[in-house]
């Protein structure tokens, strides 16, 4: 929904219209962005009646000198496989055409010309709309309609029969992917294995906990499996798994009465990694605010094998009572992802921690982590609970998706999910880069 | 005794058999060699986490955390 109070467009009150739609300022010439070519396989610009091809591999590290720039009537920047070309549309529609020998084209654009971004009145006036702007949004805070175009609408998620409110908030429910072979290991109080909504899955268990077996005496731990890797269609009631397709690793590190030291904690990590899991889900920490070497030691090395462990930020905070919290260990360690919990209006659950200041303390991005629906221990089946334990299963369940979609792994799956997170209206300081959001048809 | 973690330096970690060796000798009562992650969990003597330290190869020494789940029927987990 658009604000009416909003300009639909930014721009700024006495100009001439709206920013967006002013033309852009081009050069004349064209950008070039050629094909990944294993060999050194060149264009052949002779063909569009270009004679005059300056390459970048021809000069020193100095660069390309703007005198070649001006001169040639393409340059090449072999690095960067992208080309800086004077050519008619004749030209450049002989340079895109299939038939073309030689290396391919991918895309042909105007050059366009870059401006530094804004003198000192632009940059006051731009000052005074934001403060305006944030008057605005705390006038209008209470019927939440403040959401500006190109931002997420102010929706409440509920339940429905088909998906949780949750499922459909990472938009899980239309994704076509599943993390079919992506060993997805939750570390926890362990599962019910008899659970009827695991049965037929790939299940490896193995117990932490000296004396204890990973039967799950708990329940934390069976709703924070059926939330990262839940079927997509369960006998009874409304989907509330994202990764249903995953091979589930569970690890029992915490006792069935709920608590685990950092050696059973370590160990089941250790275990994860060694089974190659790409994604490690821990709903657990201890309030304390400095990151502790084993947990920073662990995390780097995961990622450095494959494995990314992503952890609840705590639920240290009461925001209802002013006091916001901070991420506890091993969610505070830099190496180690750390989720924030969201409710059904996308807005702060009351108990998610804060980033600490300092390096690593962060929250990383957040999840639905308020009243979520999962499995417990039968014969209960069903519990809706709160908490960052619980937003946490949901980011690890989306991590699952994008490993499956990419590829990617370690570094570049934490990035991927940063990356393609749905930005809110909310401090970063809570919510990281925003919503996780699963891979969708075309991305 | 303190239960502690024993996060061993990138450096040692192709030498781990090494370091836990002069571990033991150094008072750790080993409880796991984590290969992979580089780290050995055990327990010490309080008296002993200095010795420890001081052992080539390792990066810190941590007494370990307690973490610690709400009952069952809490709301907010």
């Amino acid at each position: 929904m658009i604000d009416p109070s909003f300009p639909a467009v930014p721009g700024h009150p006495g100009d001439d219209g709206p920013a967006a739609v002013r033309q852009a300022e081009t050069t004349g010439r064209q950008i070039v962005v050629l094909a990944d070519a294993d060999d050194d396989a060149g264009v052949e610009w002779g063909r569009a009646g270009i004679r005059e091809v300056a390459d970048s591999r021809d000069f020193a590290a100095g660069g390309v000198p703007p005198e070649t720039l001006d001169e040639a009537q393409a340059t090449v920047f072999a690095q960067l496989g992208i080309a800086v070309v004077t050519a008619d549309p004749g030209q450049v529609a002989v340079l895109q055409s299939a038939e073309s020998p030689g290396r391919r084209v991918l895309s042909v654009s105007p050059e366009l010309v870059h401006h530094v971004l804004q003198d000192v009145l632009d940059y006051a006036r731009a000052y005074r709309d934001g403060v305006d702007d944030a008057v605005e949004r705390m006038l209008h805070a209470r019927d939440r309609n403040a959401d500006g175009p190109g931002l997420r609408a102010a929706a409440r998620f509920e339940d429905t029969a088909q998906a949780t409110w949750g499922i459909q908030a990472v938009r899980a429910d239309s994704s076509s992917c599943s993390g079919r072979g992506i060993g997805v290991a939750v570390l926890d109080t362990g599962l019910d294995l008899e659970h009827p909504d695991f049965a037929g899955r790939t299940v490896t268990a193995q117990s932490f906990v000296p004396g204890e077996q990973a039967q799950d005496g708990h329940g934390h731990g069976t709703h924070c499996v059926g939330t990262s890797c839940g079927p997509r269609s369960p006998s009874t009631g409304p989907r509330y798994g994202v990764a249903y397709e995953a091979d589930i690793f569970v690890g029992k590190v915490l006792s069935d009465a709920g608590s685990g030291t950092d050696g059973g904690i370590l160990a089941g990590i250790d275990w994860a990694v060694s089974n190659a899991c790409p994604v490690i889900s821990m709903s657990l920490g201890a309030d304390v605010m400095q990151a502790h070497p084993p947990y920073s030691a662990a995390g780097a090395r995961a990622l450095e094998q494959g494995s990314l462990i992503i952890a609840a930020a705590g639920n240290n905070a009461d925001r209802r009572a002013g006091r916001p919290g901070f991420v506890g260990a091993p969610a505070n360690s830099p190496e180690i992802m750390a989720v924030g919990a969201l409710d059904q209006e996308l807005a702060m659950a009351y108990f998610s921690a804060r980033s600490l200041p300092g390096r690593g303390g962060q929250v990383d991005i957040a999840g639905p982590g308020y009243q979520v629906l999962s499995a417990w221990p039968m014969p209960t089946r069903y519990r809706s609970i709160s908490g960052t334990s619980m937003a946490t299963p949901h980011v690890a369940g989306i991590a699952a998706l994008w490993a499956e979609a990419t590829g990617r792994r370690g570094l570049e799956l934490w990035a991927t999910l940063c990356r393609e997170s749905d930005r809110l209206l909310l401090p970063s300081v809570d919510v990281g880069s925003g919503l996780c959001l699963a891979p969708q048809e075309g991305a | 005794m303190t239960h502690v973690s024993v996060t061993v330096g990138d450096d040692h970690r192709g030498s781990l058999d090494g370091v836990v060796a002069n571990l033991r000798a150094s008072g750790l009562q080993v409880d796991q060699v984590l290969g992979t992650l580089g780290i050995v969990t055990g327990s010490a003597p309080d008296g002993a986490l200095d010795a420890l330290r001081g052992v080539e190869g390792v990066a810190s020494v941590d007494a370990q955390l307690t973490h610690r789940l709400p009952p069952p029927d809490a709301a907010v987990q």
